[in-house]
């Protein structure tokens, strides 16, 4: 017999207790018959299914997966479905731009009276996957179409005119006492100023590439005492997140924010945010972006242009560079956890090794934890040395966020997280 | 006399390596802006002009960034081990920098110390250093600081000097090179010069001293106030050499496997009970330079690095061993 005769697909169906599991229950109670190709994982409630299960099924061996609870308006926990539904319409954006296969994930609403619904959904969904074949293209290499690099536009070293400024309102800051600490851009790299004759080390240039704002989550900084941070605008949105999230308190922060002439990256052709809005200081004139020369590349169009298959491709042929520095997580500001979930070991939730199981469920953990709370500063991509393009996950829900729920992180400080929130009226097409 | 040996001759001995079913590995430009040692698919992806330094260093191609040690099968209760399989190819490494060949007989003392490394010596005893010796340098560069230089020989079998207009001269150093180039090479009375290398920067008998006389010196803290915790450094330095072991579950296949480990990592040194020896950052990076310049240099009479600059280049904020050696020597 050929191997297709005898391909029996894997399904993996997480379902919630309340719901779901009793529609399956009523399903064998009523004695309905369905494929046995479904292995049911029971959870509370589908806001506790965690992204990371529907990939690490398929990293065991799935062919096909199903989430499935409550219908809108009868969740057990009044709302556990709707924070589901919100993510969902977030992931799955991610895993379509990481080349998932999205005919091999399937979401329901099957209520405890529906035994029938599940009967046809695993019906159904058995059929499609054996038509499907098994899901051997999960992290596959293979050919690609090139998505163009991002373009730096690095020019000689240019001092911009507020440095001066910069240095004398320091100065004062750390003189008086106002503040105790300064982070700011020196000639190698940031500095931390704590004295007000060390106050000519900042600078302010094109190469002020990083995101200070990184820096307030560090114990070390934290324990010198009240900070004064020197933001350019984009890396200001930062701040606007992490006061959201209790993070910071604005009060305890002296913002300095420069007028930005730019800084040649990538995000600097299109920038807009030139001129710092949430600061307490506002220093030097912004530029507004030069036309570039030539137009930009739309890398992100490029990549989605291509089919699954070759999507997958491409980031498997990426993340094969990744070493696993974990430069992408210590340079974003808004990665503060105590504790990484790739750094839990009892049990491994995430394979430690720089594997393609390893790189592709690390990427995918960072990216999804970051949904609705990236502002764009773009220092992942600065930072990794393989030069792996880890921005364009980023710009993926950035454009989900935006398109399904009109939101934009960093922008207006009273506007509710994405995640973590829900509305009734959250529209998406893929939930049967 | 010398002897040397054209570009278009330089690869077309690649692809005859590469048709014999060795495995060659050499720089090549993956992005315009971003050239890594890799092996090659085909002669032509080798690159031997217009690159400075490779952000990685070819200890992969050595000690790998994930390496099975062996596999296991749960069957009830019993556990049965599995060999790894894995065949040695002989391997050609070709144009690497001499700040990355010379790193290799750095290595070879810690994997053969208490221990010997069989994964690390199998491949070692497989490969072939071909070097190109550096015309130019950038301002990361600082072999000249640690006893090394441009056209440094160390850990090379044969080392290559661009003679300019495709042309290279070849210096077979070991059997080993000249198992490679002879009989392909022409004879010439053009030798290859480099220019001189980077200006000394430091002087590491000072870094040692320094190390190892101030350890609770409050420099260190206020170094290392900007270090944002990623192993970076360590990834792309052709000499460190901390490893992690993992087990692998079922999704990766029932292995146990050797993965890249930082010191700059918290979770390098926690302990079991929770308590961490290093609790900081700064001692953290301590950790580093006290390794590199004191402690592996007492065990092994030599220092735990060629100065090829890459901890600092490729730092997301630009420190690394030169930016703290330069701080020390020059307060």
């Amino acid at each position: 017999m050929s191997e297709t005769a005898t391909f029996e697909p894997k399904i993996v169906a997480y379902v919630c207790n309340w719901c779901t599991y009793l529609g399956a229950d009523l399903a064998g109670t009523t004695r309905l018959e369905y494929p046995p190709n479904v292995r049911i994982v029971r959870l509370p409630c589908t806001g506790r299914i965690d992204f990371n299960l529907i990939v690490k099924a398929f990293e065991i061996g799935a062919d096909a997966v199903l989430v499935s609870g409550c219908h809108p308006g009868d969740c057990h926990y009044t709302a556990g479905n709707y924070h589901a539904r919100r993510r969902w319409i977030l992931f799955r954006e991610l895993l379509d731009t990481m080349g998932f296969d999205l005919r091999r994930i399937h979401f329901t609403w099957i209520s405890a009276a529906e035994g029938r619904k599940w009967q046809q959904v695993v019906t159904e969904i058995t059929e499609q996957t054996r038509k499907l074949g098994p899901y051997t293209d999960l992290y596959a290499a293979g050919a690609f179409k090139d998505v163009p690099p991002p373009v730096s536009n690095r020019n000689g070293l240019k001092s911009f005119a507020a440095e001066t400024e910069l240095r004398e309102h320091c100065r004062k800051l750390l003189a008086e006492g106002a503040v105790k600490v300064v982070i700011g851009y020196g000639a190698g790299g940031p500095v931390v100023v704590t004295k007000p004759e060390d106050a000519d080390r900042l600078v302010w240039n094109n190469r002020c590439y990083p995101n200070l704002t990184a820096y307030l989550k560090r114990k070390e900084i934290k324990a010198l005492g009240k900070p004064a941070v020197v933001v350019k605008p984009c890396d200001e949105k930062s701040l606007v997140v992490l006061e959201k999230e209790s993070q910071l308190e604005r009060k305890d922060i002296h913002v300095i924010g420069m007028g930005c002439e730019g800084v040649g990256e990538p995000k600097c052709a299109w920038c807009q945010a030139r001129t710092p809005r949430f600061a307490d200081v506002s220093l030097g004139q912004p530029v507004g972006p030069e036309p570039p020369s030539s137009p930009s590349p739309n890398r992100f169009a490029a990549l989605m242009a291509m089919s699954p298959a070759e999507r997958m491709a491409f980031w498997a042929s990426e993340f094969e560079r990744c070493v696993k520095c974990y430069a992408c997580r210590q340079v974003c500001p808004m990665c503060y956890c105590e504790r990484c979930i790739v750094e839990r070991n009892r049990p491994i939730e995430i394979d430690p090794a720089p594997s393609a199981k390893g790189n592709f469920a690390w990427q995918i953990a960072r990216a999804f934890h970051l949904a609705g709370r990236c502002v764009g500063c773009g220092e992942c991509s600065r930072a990794c040395p393989a030069g792996i393009d880890l921005a364009l996950l980023n710009i993926s829900l950035h454009i989900a966020a935006q398109k399904n729920f009109g939101f934009e992180a960093g922008v207006d400080p009273k506007a509710d997280a994405v995640i973590g929130s829900y509305a009734l009226q959250d529209k998406e097409d893929f939930i049967r | 006399m010398s002897e040397i040996i054209s570009q278009n001759a330089l690869r077309m001995l690649a692809a005859e390596w590469l048709a014999g079913g060795k495995a060659v590995a050499g720089p090549v430009r993956i992005k315009p802006d971003l050239v890594l040692y890799r092996a090659l698919r085909s002669a032509d992806d080798l690159l031997l002009e217009e690159f400075q330094r490779p952000p990685n260093s070819i200890k992969e191609f050595l000690f790998p960034k994930a390496e099975k040690l062996y596999g296991y099968r749960v069957r009830g209760n019993s556990i049965e081990l599995v060999e790894s399989d894995a065949q040695e190819r002989v391997q050609i490494l070709i144009a690497a920098r001499p700040c990355d060949a010379a790193a290799l007989p750095i290595l070879d003392h810690v994997f053969n110390w208490d221990f010997k490394d069989e994964f690390y010596n199998r491949r070692r005893a497989a490969t072939t250093v071909i070097t190109l010796a550096c015309n130019a340098h950038d301002e990361s560069c600082f072999c000249t600081s640690v006893g090394l230089g441009p056209a440094s020989e160390r850990g090379s079998d044969a080392m290559l000097f661009d003679l300019g207009a495709g042309r290279y001269e070849v210096r077979c150093l070991t059997d080993k090179g000249r198992a490679l180039f002879s009989g392909k090479t022409e004879k010439s009375d053009q030798v290859g010069n480099v220019p001189a290398g980077p200006e000394k920067k430091f002087d590491s008998e000072t870094i040692r001293t320094f190390v190892t006389e101030h350890f609770e010196d409050p420099f260190w803290k206020e170094h290392a106030l900007t270090c944002m915790g990623c192993g970076t450094c360590a990834f792309s330095c052709p000499t460190c050499h901390c490893f992690d072991i993992v087990d692998a579950g079922p999704a990766a296949g029932n292995a146990r496997v050797r993965t890249w480990d930082s010191c700059q990592f918290a979770t390098f040194t926690v302990h079991a009970s929770g308590h961490n020896p290093r609790p900081a950052q700064h001692a953290r990076q301590r950790q580093r330079i006290l390794h590199k310049f004191a402690i592996y240099p007492e065990k092994f009479g030599e220092i735990l690095c060629t100065g090829c600059g890459n901890c600092t280049r490729n730092c997301p904020i630009g420190l690394g061993v030169l930016s703290v050696a330069t701080e020390i020597d020059h307060g």
